[in-house]
């Protein structure tokens, strides 16, 4: 069970680009991605939260997963940047158009409330510049037992050589203090020559402090939980998933098919 | 005919090297580059990624295809991190954007000449 995901595609309006990074993101083996629509969060001028655009009128077809004969998935994704409390509104009907819900806190008071309190999916962290407070072990369990994630982007990094530098600082200290539980790694990029392969993503992701096991999680079963998670707040409680079991429909008597296919050929 | 047989080879010491598979993708795909500048590329990176120390670090291309910008790379094992996390992060060749695509990776040379998930399983 691990199909690779992207959960963080900047939304560009121009369309032949966005056909551009999902064939991309499709050809590299992501199943999942989502297009991500920034708010900034202001007080005065109440800037309007931006409505998302349906897929069809974005992209016609779908391309097709590399190795899983599948068009790739598409989901909507709302990150908010947040200075101060009264930019996150909870349960603000706006939210309901999009699947995932993401708060970029900018203070240590505003990160202390994102894990503790806020309904969302994902926490980001800043990479681009040097954080402006340390993180506190109480509001990290806090989002480790509610089910929210931190996510690091790692296009920042192939940028340019000063923000590679934040971005490993940052993370290694989010490594450090929640022993590398709880974190995606993303994109954050929409230009089609930053994105990198899942593998590569797992390799980069074991230098800023993950094991192996760890830094697959952060682009496949950790992105499933924030999907999950994702619906679960948009019910009153729960949901349940149930997948049906495929019949074993092969013989029972005589070896194994893959086997067998082996020796008929000589 | 005698059906073939099968013989069981298990390794348990750890690989002496990986091989990786790798191509380079640029911006503008005309650009023509030969082994040495390929060569020289994953040593800056490996340089600006790990300073002069990781730019020692010996590793060697093996074979460079250059009309599809193909090669094949051979790294201790200890250092396939080290490798593979500077060529992740390359992302400029003289001024113009670029990626390397890790093809494949594995312990031995031969499995590089057939790639498994291309197989078609099913038909």
């Amino acid at each position: 069970m691990s199909l690779f995901m992207d959960l963080n595609l900047p939304f560009t309006a121009d369309k032949k680009r966005l056909k551009t990074l999902l064939e991309t993101a499709a050809h590299l083996g992501f199943s999942t991605v989502a297009i991500n629509y920034f708010h900034e969060g202001q007080s005065k001028g109440k800037k309007e939260i931006p409505k998302p655009t349906p897929l069809a009128q974005l992209v016609d077809e779908l391309p097709i997963v590399q190795g899983k004969s599948r068009p790739i998935k598409v989901l909507n994704r709302l990150t908010i940047l947040v200075s101060d409390a009264s930019h996150f509104r909870h349960n603000a009907a706006e939210y309901r158009a999009y699947d995932i819900l993401a708060v970029q806190p900018t203070t240590e008071k505003l990160f202390h409330a994102a894990c503790m309190t806020f309904d969302v999916d994902i926490i980001c962290i800043t990479v681009t510049e040097r954080l402006p407070f340390f993180f506190k072990r109480a509001p990290i369990n806090g989002a480790r037992e509610r089910g929210v994630m931190f996510e690091v982007c790692y296009a920042a990094a192939i940028r340019d050589s000063t923000m590679r530098r934040y971005t490993l600082t940052n993370t290694l200290a989010l490594v450090e203090r929640n022993k590398g539980k709880n974190i995606i790694v993303s994109s954050g990029t929409d230009k089609p020559l930053e994105l990198r392969g899942p593998y590569d993503i797992t390799n980069l992701a074991q230098l800023f402090g993950m094991s192996e096991v760890e830094a697959k999680d952060g682009v496949s079963s950790n992105c499933r939980s924030v999907l999950l998670h994702a619906e679960t707040r948009k019910t009153a409680c729960g949901i349940i998933y149930t997948v049906k079991t495929p019949n074993d429909s092969q013989p029972k008597d005589g070896p194994p098919l893959a086997k067998k296919q082996k020796t008929s050929a000589s | 005919m005698q059906p073939a047989v099968f013989e069981r080879v298990v390794v348990k010491n750890s690989p002496v090297y990986q091989y990786m598979k790798v191509s380079l993708v640029l911006e503008q795909a005309q650009t023509k580059l030969t082994a040495v500048e390929l060569k020289h590329l994953i040593t800056t990176g490996l340089k600006s990624l790990y300073g002069e120390v990781g730019a020692a670090f010996p590793f060697d291309l093996l074979t460079f295809e250059e009309d599809t910008l193909t090669a094949v790379l051979r790294v201790y094992s200890r250092g396939l991190v080290r490798l593979w996390s500077s060529i992740t992060l390359l992302g400029f060749f003289q001024q113009q954007r670029c990626a390397f695509r890790v093809l494949q990776v594995s312990p031995y040379l031969l499995a590089l000449t057939g790639n498994s998930r291309d197989l078609a399983l099913d038909s």
